[in-house]
């Protein structure tokens, strides 16, 4: 039975095992396999994983954007005491009032055709706040995140730069004066000295308005900026979460352990290369039997094989999901 | 750089300045960009978007769309690229230097077996006949590490994941045995553990064929520690390069000290407030007189507004930078204290 | 709380828009949009036209070839009418069914393809279906057998013509949205508690009408060369009304003995239906220039 202590029932998001299933044809494919994790009131969750390990997925689900189609969700996310699943849509359009989200490819998070200025002020227009309540919010949007409505007065995305346009996209969230704002990668497709003017003002913002944040990335370094709190993912599944330090620093999955270690440190130190013996990462569609890590894991055994480790706490305060956890510090962990 | 020891160095690019013409104005992408690269060194370009590192590619391998102006020398293993007419050029090239982008889907016919794939250029350029060259790609991909390699020949590439496929784009570049290997952004689209596995495969080639090897990247942090040289691009010059551990340990421009700084660094405590470089990345179709990042340097003045800084050589060591007021040798370094020892994989 | 320390270094104002390059458009393209402007203020404005004859008044010689007058400048049909009168009169029928139908098929092929592509399934397939069919109907016989069934009518072929074009737009109605779905714009209004009907109108709509505009005029090309044929039939526009087809038919009659004839109607279907596909390369070619910048 898997241990989910972590978890606190009087957190502001609860999510709690969270499966989503993908239709492909007759195929199906599980992106995400029973996931619990919770956000505090201002707390920054950092999830952190590389593609298909189902992070995406959790954020869209959490906010209830998956396509209809072929999917399938089941778990439930708890928003303030209201199971998010079980609203009508207006009373979910309400709650959408205090949930938002920004995307990674900021232009395209714009529609092309239509006014930057108009996209800004769209969510108030649809909760149906009148024209000169309206402007004064996007306004104040627009200073929050360094811009005016003169800069941004008439034009359109493209007119824009990445950063601007991320820029943008956060004033267009700030607008309805959410609590959590789920960021998807909000940093990856920007420049190095646009990404910290960019992780800066989400800092500030967060800082000001009591903000709770789910920051999702691959990028270890940026989320050790800016988290409170790390949820690592593999392949749909949560195998390790915990404070930031104990994440950072006593890791304790090994898949964790492989993606600090992969993390390309600008500093004079040369790299040493230690031949991978194991390398073929598995087809999401014919997951590997037991857990889902063990075809590159240097600790994987024939148990690992035959089942797949539930969470347990660790002795340095985080869960993780390992048959042969780590106990001790990586060489060069943070400090 | 690296001065020419009795030998020529295997490239050496001089006076390079790349410019295009519309219309409305004249935008110039590369100015004055002057390198050598020895037999068996790899080197890093290091420049953001804008910076101009993917058209200094393409100048080299003369790869530049038409409207381009393109005027100073590149010289392949002693021979002056701009002599040779257009087909010796191709098939010298073709044979010389190995490429590898950034988008290995876009660069992989998905109708045609993996294998023949990476055979057809020591087909066309080493002349090998069919099975020889099957048996040169069979090892190829062998040595990149494709699992099952004599099966996997058969594959087509959308049976293989985004790191496989750099990994047969590896092998195809390297069918006619390059003495240069190019790898433009090759990494950028993959997963970070895939990375490292990539760039450690590259290093390890690199290493054990005694290929030249040319890194292109906007993250600073691929190229610490794997490349021997460093060139770091802004507004299409040069701002420094040299060694690659003299870079990281003191950047000397200012420009350098920023990126590094503006990196979120894992022994940073969270949340601490990254340093941001003020202003924009420089208008090519307004080109200032001057250092093209004094509007955004903290220590600029006069003279860098006006006068473009000379290139200058940190000390005696192989280290040279474009600045008028240069990071001091003995200031505190710009980083915290590198861990000791090595990064192990 | 302060707000944060806003770090207006950080921003330049964004540039205006180096005026977004549009393609350059050849001596064709600069023709055939004068034309067309010519043609429609030519229908809009024909009773204003001073001197200009009325169509049915037999005002001179038969079969006069062209003279430098306003009225004889096509030259007189068999009648005595003058040639340009009538071309411009039948420019006025024919443009209106065209356009009428057109606007037909754009109402109901937009409704029913955008909804197809934004819903998917059974809706998809219902609206495929019906597309496929109509567009297997050769629409000359189609029309044939309803005229000849019910009498000539303008308005049974233009609500024929409007009914057999909607399969057309509304795949390019369906294939537009689809490609839209899955976009991040879409998905950022929904986050924002967009309805559907909201999406569909203020995010996916307006990104159909560059691919539109560029698909319309050689859709109503053809739509005139149908109109035309069937006229040219004596199952359109009723004589003694003007009709380019009609005016084609009654000069084939006297091609031995007065080939000028046949320049009138021959010049203005051909220059139409040229000018409509030049404008339709011109913006699909301007779709294509704003994709690439974007």
């Amino acid at each position: 039975m898997a241990d989910h202590g972590y978890l606190r029932d009087d957190a502001q998001l609860r999510v709690r095992d969270l499966t989503v299933t993908y239709r492909r044809g007759a195929r199906t494919f599980d992106a995400v396999g029973n996931v619990s994790l919770d956000v505090a009131k201002g707390e920054t969750l950092g999830l952190v994983g590389e593609s298909g390990s189902g992070k995406t997925t959790i954020g869209r689900a959490i906010l209830r954007l998956l396509p209809k189609g072929n999917t399938t969700t089941s778990g439930s996310v708890i928003y303030k005491d209201r199971l998010l699943g079980g609203l009508a849509p207006a009373q979910m359009r309400a709650v959408r009032q205090e949930m938002q989200m920004i995307f990674q490819d900021p232009i395209s998070s714009f529609n092309p055709r239509r006014k930057v200025v108009d996209i800004v002020g769209e969510g108030l227009e649809i909760q149906g706040i009148g024209r000169a309540e309206r402007a004064r919010r996007v306004d104040a949007a627009l200073a929050d995140v360094g811009m005016s409505r003169a800069m941004v007065e008439g034009r359109r995305a493209n007119q824009f730069s990445g950063g601007q346009c991320q820029r943008l996209a956060i004033a267009r969230a700030l607008a309805l004066d959410p609590e959590l704002i789920v960021c998807d990668e909000p940093v990856a497709s920007l420049d190095v000295s646009v990404q910290a003017h960019v992780i800066n003002l989400l800092q500030d913002i967060r800082t000001n308005r009591q903000l709770a944040l789910i920051f999702i990335s691959h990028d270890l370094a940026v989320v050790r900026n800016v988290s409170d709190r790390v949820a690592v993912l593999y392949m749909g599944r949560l195998v390790e979460i915990g404070t930031n330090d104990a994440v950072y620093q006593r890791p304790a999955h090994p898949y964790t352990r492989t993606l600090l270690a992969a993390i390309p440190v600008p500093d004079a130190t040369p790299r040493q290369i230690v031949p991978h013996e194991r390398l073929e990462a598995p087809s999401q569609l014919a997951p590997p039997s037991g857990c889902r890590f063990r075809m590159r894991c240097p600790r994987a055994d024939a148990l690992c094989a035959s089942a797949e480790p539930e969470l347990r706490q660790m002795p340095h305060s985080q869960f993780a999901a390992c048959h042969h956890p780590h106990d001790d510090a990586p060489p060069g962990a943070a400090r | 750089m690296s001065g020419a020891r009795g030998a020529h160095p295997l490239l050496s690019v001089k006076g390079l300045t790349c410019s295009i013409r519309t219309p409305q104005a004249r935008l110039s992408i590369l100015t004055d960009i002057g390198f050598s690269l020895d037999h068996g060194t790899s080197l890093g370009i290091v420049g953001e978007s804008g910076a101009g590192k993917s058209m200094l590619i393409k100048a080299i391998m003369g790869l530049a769309p038409r409207i381009a102006e393109i005027t100073g020398t590149v010289r392949l293993d002693g021979t002056d690229l701009a002599t040779l007419p257009e087909a010796r050029k191709r098939s010298y090239l073709g044979r010389k230097v190995g490429m590898v982008f950034q988008n290995p889907t876009t660069s992989l016919n998905p109708f045609v077996k993996i294998g023949r794939q990476v055979a057809e250029a020591s087909r066309l350029h080493l002349k090998l006949d069919r099975s020889a060259a099957r048996t040169l790609a069979t090892d190829l991909l062998r040595t990149v590490g494709i699992p099952d390699a004599a099966q996997c020949y058969d594959g087509f590439p959308h049976q293989f994941s985004g790191g496989m496929k750099q990994r047969i784009m590896i092998a195809t570049a390297l069918a006619c045995a390059p003495e240069l290997l190019i790898a433009d952004e090759a990494t950028t689209a993959l997963d970070v553990t895939v990375q490292k596995e990539i760039l450690d495969l590259l290093q390890s080639l690199q290493q054990n064929r005694r290929m030249s090897m040319i890194l292109v990247t906007h993250n600073l942090g691929i190229v610490a520690g794997r490349t021997d040289e460093v060139i770091v691009l802004y507004g299409g010059r040069i701002a420094e390069m040299g060694r690659t551990e003299h870079l990281f340990r003191t950047p000397r421009h200012r420009y350098t000290a920023a990126l590094l700084a503006a990196m979120p660094r894992m022994d940073q405590p969270p949340h601490s407030r990254l340093q941001t470089i003020p202003g924009a990345p420089p208008d090519l179709l307004r080109p200032e007189p001057g250092c093209p990042f004094a509007p955004r340097c903290g220590a600029a003045d006069d003279r860098c507004r006006q006068t473009m800084p000379d290139m200058a050589r940190s000390g005696d060591a192989n280290h040279h930078f474009a600045c008028h007021h240069p990071i001091p040798v003995d200031a505190a370094p710009a980083l915290p204290s590198a861990q000791e020892g090595t990064r192990h994989g | 709380m302060s707000r944060p320390a806003v770090d207006t270094e950080a921003l330049t104002a964004a540039d205006p828009p180096a005026r977004r390059r549009l393609p350059r458009m050849s001596l064709a393209e600069y023709f055939s949009f004068a034309f067309l402007a010519l043609l429609i203020a030519a229908v809009l404005f024909a009773d204003a036209i001073p001197g200009l004859i009325g169509p049915n008044f037999p005002y001179g010689d038969f079969s006069q070839p062209p003279n430098w007058s306003l009225n004889g400048i096509l030259g007189t049909d068999p009648l005595g009418r003058s040639v340009l009168s009538r071309i411009i009169h039948g420019a006025r029928a024919t443009l209106t069914i065209v356009c009428v139908a057109t606007a037909i098929s754009l109402c109901f092929g937009l409704l029913i393809g955008m909804l197809a592509g934004y819903y998917r399934g059974i809706l998809e397939r219902i609206v495929d279906l019906f597309a496929n069919t109509v567009a297997s109907l050769p629409p000359i016989l189609v029309l044939l057998a309803l005229i000849t069934a019910t009498g000539p009518s303008v308005i049974t072929m233009t609500l024929t013509l409007g009914f057999l074009e909607i399969g057309t737009y509304a795949r390019i109605a369906k294939g537009g949205v689809i490609s839209q779905n899955d976009r991040d714009y879409v998905l950022a209004a929904r986050a924002l508690g967009a309805s559907d009907l909201r999406i569909l109108t203020r995010e996916i709509l307006p990104n159909l009408f560059p691919t539109l505009a560029a698909l319309m005029p050689p859709l109503m090309a053809g739509l005139i060369i149908t109109e035309g044929s069937l006229s040219f039939l004596g199952y359109g526009i009723a004589a003694p009304a003007p009709s380019w087809g009609g005016m084609v038919a009654d000069s084939t009659d006297l091609l031995s003995r007065f080939p000028l004839l046949m320049l009138g109607p021959i010049l203005a279907i051909v220059l139409t239906v040229y000018a409509l596909n030049t404008v339709g390369d011109y913006l699909s070619r301007r779709v294509d220039t704003r994709d690439r910048q974007l």
